[in-house]
C-alpha cells in the first residue's frame, strides 16, 4: 500500500511531517489560549491577537496540502487525495454545524474547544487510508 | 472508457508493479486504469502510447464507440 512508511516518496514523507507539526501546533495553541483566556483575562487586543494567531496552522496545512497537489506527478494518487481533502472538509463542516446548532441551548451544549484542524487532518488521513485500500 | 492494457502488459510479461515503475506512477494507478476505475490524463496517455509503441485509440476505447468490427450497437 502506498503511503504507509516504507513506500513514502520524500514528498510525501515531508507533506505528513509538516501535517502533523501543523496538527500539533493547533492543539497546543487552542488550548494554551483556552487556559490564558480563563486565567489572565487579557485585554481585547490580545484576545484579537491570540485568535488570529491561532488560524496560523490552519493556513499552514492549506500551504502544505497546495504545496503537495502541486508537486505530486502520480494523478491517481493526487486525484485520491484531493477527494480525501473534501471527505475532511466535509466532515468538519458537518460537525461545525451540527455544535453550531447545539449552541443555542447552552443547558445542553458545554463548551469544547473545536479543534476544526485536528478533526479535518484525521478525517483526511482515514477516507485517504479507505480509498488506498478500496484501491489496494 | 475501456482499454486493453492488462493484454498489452501480459503480452510483454510486465507486472502491474513492473509498468508502473516504468510509467513512474504507482502500482495502484496501474490497476486503477486497467480496471476502468481511473481514465488517465493526456499526458499519462501518451507515454503508455511510447511505450507500448502504439497508439492511444489502440489503448483505449470510448465506450460505444465503433470498432474494427463495424459501429457500435446502440443499447436497448
Amino acid at each position: 500500500m502506498p503511503l504507509c512508511n516504507r513506500h513514502l516518496s520524500p514528498l510525501q514523507r515531508r507533506s505528513i511531517q509538516l501535517f502533523g507539526a501543523n496538527l500539533t501546533l493547533t492543539a497546543v495553541l487552542t488550548m494554551g489560549a483556552h487556559e490564558f483566556y480563563k486565567q489572565a483575562h487579557p485585554a481585547v487586543v490580545f484576545v484579537y491577537l491570540l485568535a488570529g494567531m491561532l488560524t496560523i496552522p490552519v493556513i499552514g496545512v492549506i500551504v502544505v496540502a497546495g504545496r503537495y497537489l502541486k508537486r505530486e506527478t502520480d494523478e491517481f494518487i493526487r486525484m485520491m487525495v484531493v477527494q480525501s481533502l473534501l471527505w475532511g472538509l466535509g466532515v468538519t463542516f458537518a460537525m461545525d454545524t451540527f455544535l453550531g446548532g447545539l449552541f443555542a441551548f447552552p443547558e445542553i451544549y458545554r463548551l469544547i474547544p473545536i479543534l476544526n484542524l485536528d478533526l479535518f487532518c484525521v478525517t483526511c488521513g482515514f477516507a485517504l487510508r479507505i480509498q488506498l485500500w478500496r484501491n489496494r | 472508457m475501456k482499454n486493453r492494457l492488462r493484454v498489452l502488459r501480459a503480452e510483454r510479461g510486465w507486472s502491474q508493479a513492473d509498468l508502473a515503475a516504468r510509467l513512474e506512477v504507482s502500482r495502484q494507478s496501474v490497476n486503477a486504469i486497467e480496471t476502468g476505475k481511473f481514465d488517465p490524463s493526456l499526458p499519462l496517455a501518451f507515454r503508455l502510447a511510447r511505450l507500448f509503441e502504439a497508439t492511444i485509440e489502440s489503448i483505449f476505447v470510448e465506450d460505444g464507440a465503433p470498432t474494427e468490427q463495424g459501429p457500435a450497437k446502440p443499447e436497448v
